[in-house]
């Protein structure tokens, strides 16, 4: 590698690292048993990854961060206490809710689609003012509508007043607490090596399929290796095992889900759809030239980003630890939570991989869990640390907006020199 | 052709509206002309007197039905089985036995013979006369009273100065006088010893709540000071006490808490003992500050000899009805007496009541079930009773058919959101008057709010002009002026002075602060918006942590517990709360004037109208309206949209201390969030674009934006219980219309 490619691999990354560095310092300083650290932490990663990774294909579609999927995770809420309502539980109940999620995610997502190409180099603050409005909607549909106009059971209303109850509980009778995650639950080690196995099994297809080359594979194996060798240290294997503090264990098909959604965000890349994506992401104007209906294509990313977003919330909201539905606040965050995360993992404005969602998320919550504690030890004040994640939150998308919009800037300047250079003429064609 | 054709349908849903208008109007014109007839005056006398017998003989039913089930409760109680029976069985059971009883009764008196009716209307008509007399004295002398009260509440910061113990009570009169110089007056002489007790409890209750701080504060100290409880393993009573005292010396001026610290250090011991420590419950003081207006405490009132005199007139006119009920119903005098006193307002409320009509009246006296007696004439009084509603229902017909008809010219003039809000808005006030909601009380509140949030808006302006579009992160320059605002409180300041030094110490700290907020937007042209945005909340989240950890150390701004950070909510009362709007008010029909703060907001106005109006003002103008002319023809952009931003930051610091005065409370934390999108919507539905801003799109955008707020909130309340519906309201509008603005603005990046 080059000096320059290091400095540039820096400069892209720059917030990962310092997440990394924080997140180091806050586990040291906090004093938190680690145990507690990683079971915390697998425990955010089963909840958000979903949710973040359904952040990709409108990035890549050049319409920024999307703060709109809070509207997605309205649907599913939607779709929740309607399941609720009629009583389904368990598995068929989450199937049910992904059900109600599925259209009413599409057409909002066509409807945000649409307005997003009203406005379009503003769509990050668009997406998130429309958050907003969507969110006084919700409340006129689940205060005045719901209960009123359309009737439900008394279970969920306010008993006495008008709208629907605000926390319904999750747990009891209505079983949809862990619907997914308690199907299977398997050792976070053995996860680990199968994640292994599998990792070394795919490298060897691929190898034999002369889809990669000798040392691609030798490096994935040895990777492999590493990461089955890692957890077989009787050190780290201790703080999940159950030595030290409680087992770690993996919801099953919670992560395979994650990974079905990681294969589609990559699979849906090399079809023509996933192309015309990467084509008007990059420039709208050259894909409108090659005959690509930008403003569908568009539409058709935040379709599917929202229903990702709607299947992601209620993903969560089952999930361990949750329990109860924040009927009016349980969406509210979800943009800026997920929005961060992915900018943490070394995604930009324009450019998002599974990877760094995944990365982006783990870096994010690690920090989450640890500031409250780390402040409190530092400055003698747990508040400090809550005020602290806000602060997280926010900077990092600002920092993440600052540094995209400094570097089309410098490439702007660049083009611009170089245009300079070249003839007038195709300086006007480029203005035009 | 099918153009035409298409014209000709688009002017026909609003033809049809006018006419459905016109209409509406004749038939409303009818009620009202049947109003003026005898007939149906008669009519309403009748309802009244029916009306007032059902008041009068609902009490006595309700009565005999409660006491019927007591009785039957009575009975199974003695009953052996009581104990088997469930609760449900039993509710049941006693439910029957007193519906039974209310249906008897109701057979009983619900029409009861009225054999003099003459005499039961001059009754009735007797005390409606004084009854309107004393009301509308009562309420002046309440008024006044209220008026007094508010300010005094206001004014006075540290009532323990002004009536503690040792403290005469001519001292205190004279004290109060001070601050509230309409005291002096004679009219308001008979009040004195009303407030002249209040403030005795004023001060006896703020005496104790300090005492409850310092106690609390001691308590505190014990678990802040002293790590190792182990070492006081044993010790109890006056062993411990010394040595605890030896420990912390604070502790020995306050020998009255001592019994409080012995038992929490007791506790401590004991956690100690286990190897446990007692969590503190620091930083969880928070909340529980109710942010309502003063109200004023009528327990303190002493109405005049006149007011006396008429309550006494009164008792006699009540007690000559009262005999003529007695008369038709000669049950009613076997009700107990806390039921003649509930009999007595219950009819009263029939009699008389405050800014009665022709329809309020009708509504009422149906609710008692009187529209029996009108017989044949029944359609004409209600039609007489619709009247008002019909007008307002034509009104808004003819508005919206008016609107749909000029639609094309209206929005090409002011624009889709105007023209849409302006008819909200007036829609708005015609519910208010069907709901009898008081206009002017609201116009009052309308100025009050927009002397609130005035300047904020204006705040908009410069950033517009300059070409950094809506500057959302105008919340930097409102946390210089929060800033500005508790540095007045640490230092204990008051009056005048208090509100130049947080306006002048905000808006000095707003200048370095908006410079270094500009030369970053300056790099990030075309994203100012979003940019803004994020960088305006992280601020905010930055500051809560600067907040809790800034120095300060004014016992009365910081959280007492822990004994740092600064406390979420300051009452500006006794400090400059309501200062700038009191000064020079007056009420004119009704509606309270905030004078100071109108023409503050108005010189704020006008400068920045003059400013527009200079060699730099049109410069900037230029570069937010067309950037690319603007520096072709020489103009320094950079530099323009830094005088812009800087401007529009140390606007924003004067903005949120005029805002926290009228409010009567500064709010720290995560608060000013959102008032950068609060003062964009508003200067939006005035009119306003992302790039193009006038004076007349803040005034008239900030009158638009809190009249429907105000209006909206009020009729919400009375049509939805619960104030959820006004809130959804302000989302939806203060959102919707950003939205729109940015859709206006889109289709390109400007560059």
């Amino acid at each position: 590698m080059t000096k320059n490619k290091i400095l540039g691999h820096l400069e892209k990354y720059v917030v990962t690292y310092l997440f990394i560095a924080l997140s180091v310092l806050f586990i040291v300083v906090s004093g938190l048993d680690i145990n507690y650290v990683a079971s915390q932490l697998l425990l955010r990663l089963n909840r958000n990854a979903f949710i973040v990774l359904a952040l990709i294909i409108p990035i890549i579609a050049g319409m920024g961060i999307n703060f709109a999927i809070t509207i997605g995770a309205m649907a599913a809420q939607i779709g929740l206490l309607l399941t609720i309502n009629w009583g389904v539980t368990g598995v068929a109940g989450i199937l049910l809710a992904a059900a109600i999620t599925l259209p009413l995610g599409a057409f909002f997502g066509f409807l945000i689609g649409k307005l997003l190409n009203k406005m379009k180099g503003q769509e990050t603050i668009g997406s998130l003012i429309l958050g907003y409005f969507a969110n006084g909607a919700y409340q006129l549909l689940f205060l005045f509508i719901f209960g009123n106009i359309i009737p439900l059971n008394s279970n969920v209303t306010i008993v006495g007043a008008s709208g629907v109850q605000n926390t319904l509980n999750l747990t009891g009778s209505v079983k949809l607490y862990t619907a997914v995650d308690s199907i299977a639950r398997i050792p976070f080690l053995t996860a680990m090596y199968i994640f292994a196995g599998v990792l070394a099994g795919a490298a060897v297809v691929q190898f034999v399929r002369k889809k990669i080359s000798g040392p691609r594979l030798a490096a994935t194996l040895i990777l492999a290796a590493v990461i089955a060798g890692i957890f077989m240290v009787p050190a780290v294997a201790a703080v999940f095992n159950g030595t030290h503090g409680r087992e770690i264990r993996l919801p099953l098909v919670t992560w395979i889900l994650i990974l079905l959604l990681c294969l589609f965000n990559s699979t849906i890349m090399r079809t023509r759809l996933g192309q015309k994506f990467r084509a008007v992401g990059q420039s709208q104007t050259v894909a409108n030239a090659s005959g690509i209906n930008v403003d569908r294509t568009r539409v058709i990313a935040i379709m599917i980003s929202t229903v990702l977003a709607g299947f992601g919330q209620i993903l969560f909201m089952q999930s361990d630890g949750i329990g109860t539905f924040q009927t009016y606040a349980a969406h509210e965050q979800v943009g800026l939570y997920a929005g961060a995360a992915i900018l943490v993992g070394g995604a930009s404005i324009d450019r998002a991989t599974n990877l760094q969602a995944l990365v982006g998320t783990f870096l994010f919550h690690s920090l989450f869990i640890t500031a409250q504690s780390a402040a409190s030890v530092m400055f003698g004040d747990s508040a400090v640390g809550e005020y602290f994640r806000a602060f997280l939150s926010y900077g990092v998308i600002a920092v993440a907006l600052i540094m995209y919009a400094w570097r089309s800037a410098k490439q702007k300047r660049a083009q611009q020199i170089s245009l300079d250079e070249g003839t007038h003429e195709s300086a006007a064609e480029k203005e035009a | 052709m099918s153009e035409k054709k298409q014209q000709k349908r688009n002017r026909l849903i609003p033809i049809l509206l006018l006419v459905t208008a016109l209409l509406l109007l004749l038939t409303a014109a009818g009620g009202y002309y049947l109003r003026g007839t005898g007939e149906v005056t008669e009519g309403l006398e009748d309802m009244r007197d029916n009306a007032v017998l059902h008041a009068a003989s609902v009490g006595l039913i309700d009565n005999i039905a409660q006491s019927a089930r007591a009785e039957k409760l009575k009975e199974l109680r003695a009953d052996k089985d009581f104990r088997k029976r469930g609760l449900d069985e039993v509710n049941g059971i006693c439910d029957a036995a007193m519906m039974e009883a209310r249906a008897e009764a109701e057979k009983l008196y619900s029409n009861p013979k009225v054999e003099d009716s003459d005499a039961l209307r001059a009754a009735i008509l007797k005390l409606e006369e004084m009854l309107a007399v004393s009301g509308t004295l009562q309420e002046s002398e309440h008024n006044v009273f209220s008026d007094i009260y508010v300010s005094l509440v206001e004014s006075v910061a540290d009532w323990k100065a002004v009536a503690g113990e040792n403290v005469t009570d001519e001292q205190v009169l004279s004290n109060l006088k001070k601050a509230s110089p309409e005291l002096q007056s004679e009219a308001s002489s008979h009040l004195l010893p009303g407030f002249l007790r209040m403030a005795r409890d004023m001060a006896a209750k703020q005496a104790q709540e300090e005492e409850e701080e310092l106690k609390n504060q001691m308590l505190s100290l014990l678990s802040s000071e002293i790590v190792d409880w182990s070492a006081y393993s044993g010790l109890t009573g006056d062993a411990l006490w010394d040595k605890l005292t030896a420990d912390i010396p604070e502790l020995k001026e306050n020998t009255a808490y001592k019994n409080d610290i012995l038992a929490k250090a007791g506790e401590h011991i004991l956690a100690a003992e286990k190897g446990e420590t007692l969590s503190t419950p620091a930083g969880k003081e928070e909340g529980a500050v109710v942010l309502n207006d003063v109200q004023a405490d009528y327990a303190y009132f002493t109405p005049t000899e006149e007011l006396l005199r008429l309550q006494e007139e009164n008792e006699t006119a009540y007690d000559g009805l009262l005999q003529q009920l007695k008369a038709i119903i000669p049950d009613l005098s076997t009700l107990s007496n806390k039921l003649q006193a509930t009999l007595r307002t219950n009819v009263e409320k029939v009699v008389w009541f405050e800014d009665s009509d022709f329809s309020s009246r009708y509504t009422l006296y149906a609710g008692h079930g009187a529209e029996q007696v009108l017989g044949a004439i029944g359609w004409k009084i209600k039609l007489a009773a619709m009247a008002k509603s019909l007008l307002l229902a034509g009104i808004a017909v003819l508005l919206l058919g008016l609107v749909m008809f000029f639609w094309t010219e209206l929005t090409r003039r002011f624009g889709v959101p105007r023209t849409i809000i302006a008819l909200f808005f007036v829609y708005l006030c015609l519910l208010a008057e069907q709901y009898n909601i008081s206009v002017r009380m609201m116009m009052g509140n309308v100025l009050e709010r927009m002397t609130m949030y005035g300047i904020l808006v204006l705040a908009m302006m410069p950033g517009i002009q300059c070409g950094i579009g809506l500057n959302m992160g105008m919340t930097i320059g409102c946390i210089s002026g929060l800033l500005g605002i508790v540095l007045s409180l640490q230092f204990n300041m008051t009056g005048f002075g208090a509100l130049i030094f947080a306006c002048v110490s905000g808006g000095l700290v707003s200048l370095p602060l908006g410079w270094a907020y500009s030369k970053l937007l300056n790099r990030m042209k075309g994203n100012e918006m979003t940019i803004s945005t994020y960088v305006g909340f992280s601020f905010v989240s930055l500051m809560c942590i600067g907040w809790m950890l800034l120095p300060f150390n004014n016992p009365k701004i910081i959280w007492l517990l822990s004994g740092r950070g600064l406390r979420v909510t300051h009452s500006l009362l006794g400090s400059f709360a309501h200062l700038l709007d009191n000064a020079l008010s007056f009420s004119i029909f009704g509606i309270k004037v905030p004078t100071g703060g109108l023409l503050f907001l108005g010189v704020c106005c006008l400068m920045m109208w003059l400013f527009s109006r200079t060699r730099t003002g049109i410069a900037m103008t230029a570069v937010g309206s067309n950037p690319r002319f603007a520096e072709a023809s020489g103009i320094n952009v950079n530099h323009m949209r830094t005088i812009g931003t800087v401007l529009s930051t140390v606007i924003a610091a004067v903005g949120i201390v005029i805002y926290s005065q009228a409010f009567g409370y500064a709010q720290l934390y995560t608060a000013p969030r959102q008032l950068g999108f609060i003062a964009s919507s508003a200067i939006l539905i005035g009119g306003a674009t992302v790039s193009k801003a006038k004076v007349s799109h803040v005034l008239l955008g900030v009158f638009l934006f809190e009249g429907v707020l105000v209006f909206g909130q009020q009729i919400a309340n009375s049509v939805v219980a619960g104030g959820g519906l006004s809130e959804v309201m302000r989302i939806m509008i203060s959102n919707g219309i950003i939205l729109y603005a940015l859709t206006q603005s889109g289709g390109g990046r400007r560059d």
